[in-house]
């Protein structure tokens, strides 16, 4: 099993949050989670990136054989995971460019990997770019500071790919993305994908599942998943809303 | 010892001591220290010291015997070595250093731009040993580095020093201060720029943890002139920067900025006070800091508007970065506004590293600690790129670099 879930209760400042999550994900698949408003999704996304605000009250989570509590959030990053942040976080006076190779560079390290040197990252990030339609003045800027919204989630998807994960968490990459921007990020979401990377994709709406095809859809209520199937769970819910699921 | 006994067993080693008004004014500021309640509440070059420590000193100065060195090494390109506070004289076409005379001396003790009974600075005034002044003559761009050199421990320097722009000079001027010896520097600089001149001071504070820097200067600006001071302290020992800008004649402008970088027991008070007494004239306030471990900071910053000084722009802003719940950072930004045509802002920011940037960075599978550099650095990024003299970003780079080696 590439992601294992088992039996995962998280709180945060008194409140339950995650009850008894349970999700498998195999190498190659595309997964969606749906859920309303505070269902925990983002929790979810957050606890399997590493952020250390929640306590985990019960259960397990194993990826690639590793024991998740085990790494902190840069090993996760390093062994393969990705997380697409619904609210990119600005970070003025933070380049773009040095940043990014930085990070792949902690990657390959930590794989034994030769660390790759400006010139073959600068074209690597060009190129990656120009598939993103992001303008190479973009790569001149601070990360997130001054982009619009869709701006900031095209950048993600950019670090997406730069980063080629194993595991790829998509946090409401939809939300504020007007059709074509959608397109664009989901284009490059889909050049990415191959048998062995993996796609948990957290979103609201069907829309984004338009473009990206999962496997399996999966609806969260109040913290635990409540229904697994095809994507016609998706084409259920955006018919019928979350209401009969409650 | 008190001050009085202090003052006359050292007499005939302090300047001017021979000149009856100035030993008149000095019988003033020693009653003053002698009736003075040291009232650390609304005084603030008391704040986070101990006064104590800097009045009961052992008076101390040499004479150098190396003498101080003033090199034209390129054109228009000056380095000076100023050994215990004293400078060498030189003149050319373009410059002129001699000593400070009687006329130079200042009474600062009832100028209502520097805080009224400014301990340091009365301090200065009454045990002044050494000092020089310099003056850039009409229409001459220089350049010019000085290192303030203080030989031996236990030494008392009580420096003033005089810089004059003359009208359409321009002088870009760093100063260097590495002390490793157990002394005090106290220095004060008064600084006037004439006509359609411009200075870029850049003050560079390096000291070990024995070696106490205390520096005052009052800046006075004429028509169409430009002050800028940039002030980096990444001092070990106890620095105070104080620095007084008075805007006299229209379109005048006044840029005092500074970053520190504390750690350890470590304490730095900073104050920046600008006076706007003319119409159009603009100024810009800036601290930020990055304090760890048990430091402490305190900044004063104040803009004072003249009713006569329509038109103004007066911008303030302090930052601070906490990387320790031990340290701590206090900020007091103040506006005065008496004209009615201004436009004029504060603000104040202080607190620990953004912990959604950090997760955001180790989240790409940057480690924790390189994480908190890369933000410390972001934090000053705007500071340190708009430096325009290549020597000076090397410099302060290094140090950088070596500050954030020791960031846990």
């Amino acid at each position: 099993m590439f992601l294992e879930i088992k039996d995962l209760s998280v709180k945060i400042e008194n409140k339950n949050i995650l009850k008894s999550l349970n999700l498998n994900i195999n190498k190659g698949e595309v997964h969606a989670i749906m859920g309303p408003n505070g269902s925990g999704k983002s929790t979810l996304a957050n606890v399997l990136a590493g952020k250390e605000d929640y306590e985990i009250l019960n259960g397990k989570i194993n990826f690639k054989d590793n024991d998740l509590f085990d790494l902190n959030i840069e090993e996760r990053a390093q062994e393969g995971m990705f997380l697409a942040f619904q609210y990119p976080v600005e970070i003025p006076g933070v380049n773009i460019t040095p940043f990014l190779h930085s990070a792949i560079n902690s990657k390959r390290k930590r794989m034994n990997e030769e660390e790759i040197d400006n010139l073959s990252f600068a074209k690597l990030l060009k190129s990656k770019a120009s598939d993103l339609g992001i303008n190479v003045d973009m790569l001149k800027r601070s990360v997130n500071t001054g982009f619009s919204g869709g701006e900031k989630k095209r950048y993600e998807i950019l670090q997406m790919s730069i980063l080629n994960p194993d595991l790829a968490i998509l946090d409401e990459t939809d939300s504020g993305l007007d059709i074509d921007a959608l397109k664009i990020v989901t284009d490059g979401v889909n050049k990415l994908k191959t048998k062995d990377n993996s796609f948990l994709i957290i979103t609201h709406y069907q829309k984004l599942l338009d473009y990206i095809k999962p496997d399996y859809v999966h609806v969260m209520i109040n913290g635990s998943i409540v229904k697994s199937g095809g994507s016609e769970i998706a084409a259920e819910i955006e018919k019928d809303g979350f209401q009969k699921f409650q | 010892m008190n001050i009085q006994d202090n003052y006359q067993k050292n007499r005939k080693n302090i300047f001017f001591s021979e000149n009856k008004d100035i030993e008149s004014h000095r019988e003033k500021l020693i009653n003053i220290f002698e009736n003075d309640s040291f009232d650390r509440k609304n005084n603030e070059s008391l704040k986070n010291i101990n006064l104590k420590n800097f009045i009961d000193f052992k008076y101390k100065y040499l004479i150098p015997e190396e003498t101080s060195v003033i090199n034209n090494n390129q054109e228009n390109n000056y380095s000076i070595v100023s050994v215990n506070g004293k400078c060498s004289t030189f003149k050319d076409d373009k410059i002129e250093i001699t000593k400070i005379l009687d006329e130079d001396y200042n009474d600062f003790s009832e100028n209502n731009t520097i805080e009224k009974n400014d301990h340091f600075v009365n301090l200065n005034s009454l045990f002044l040993n050494s000092g020089f002044k310099i003056v850039i003559k009409r229409n001459n761009n220089i350049r010019i580095k000085i290192s303030n050199i203080v030989t031996d421990d236990d030494l008392t320097i009580f420096q003033k020093n005089n810089i004059i722009c003359q009208e359409g000079s321009s002088l870009s001027l760093i100063e260097e201060y590495e002390n490793k010896n157990n002394s005090t520097s106290n220095i004060l600089n008064v600084i006037k720029l004439e006509k359609n001149s411009q200075l870029n001071h850049f003050l560079i504070q390096d000291n070990s943890s024995n070696h106490n820097l205390i520096i005052t200067s009052h800046s006075s600006c004429k028509k169409d002139s430009t002050y800028t001071q940039k002030v980096y302290n990444f001092s070990e020992g106890y620095v105070r920067n104080f620095h007084y800008s008075e805007l006299i004649e229209t379109n005048s402008e006044a840029d005092l900025q500074g970053i520190f970088f504390l750690k350890d027991n470590n304490t730095s008070n900073n104050k920046t006070f600008v006076k706007h007494l003319a119409e159009d004239c603009k100024s810009n306030q800036v601290y930020k800091g990055i304090l760890n471990d048990r430091a402490k900071a305190t900044y004063f910053s104040n803009t004072h508007v003249d009713q006569v000084a329509q038109k103004t722009e007066g911008y303030q802003l302090s930052k601070g970065i906490l990387l320790s719940d031990n340290a701590s950072y206090f900020s007091k930004p103040e506006l005065k506004i008496y004209a009615d045509d201004v436009k004029c802002s504060h603000g104040s920011t202080i607190g620990p590293i953004d912990e959604n940037a950090i997760f955001y960075l180790r989240s790409r599978g940057m480690s924790k600690i390189a994480a908190t550099k890369i933000l410390i650095s972001s934090f000053i990024n705007e500071e340190l790129s708009s430096i325009d003299n290549e020597q000076m970003s090397e410099i302060i780079q290094k140090k950088l670099v070596r500050y954030l080696s020791k960031v846990k």
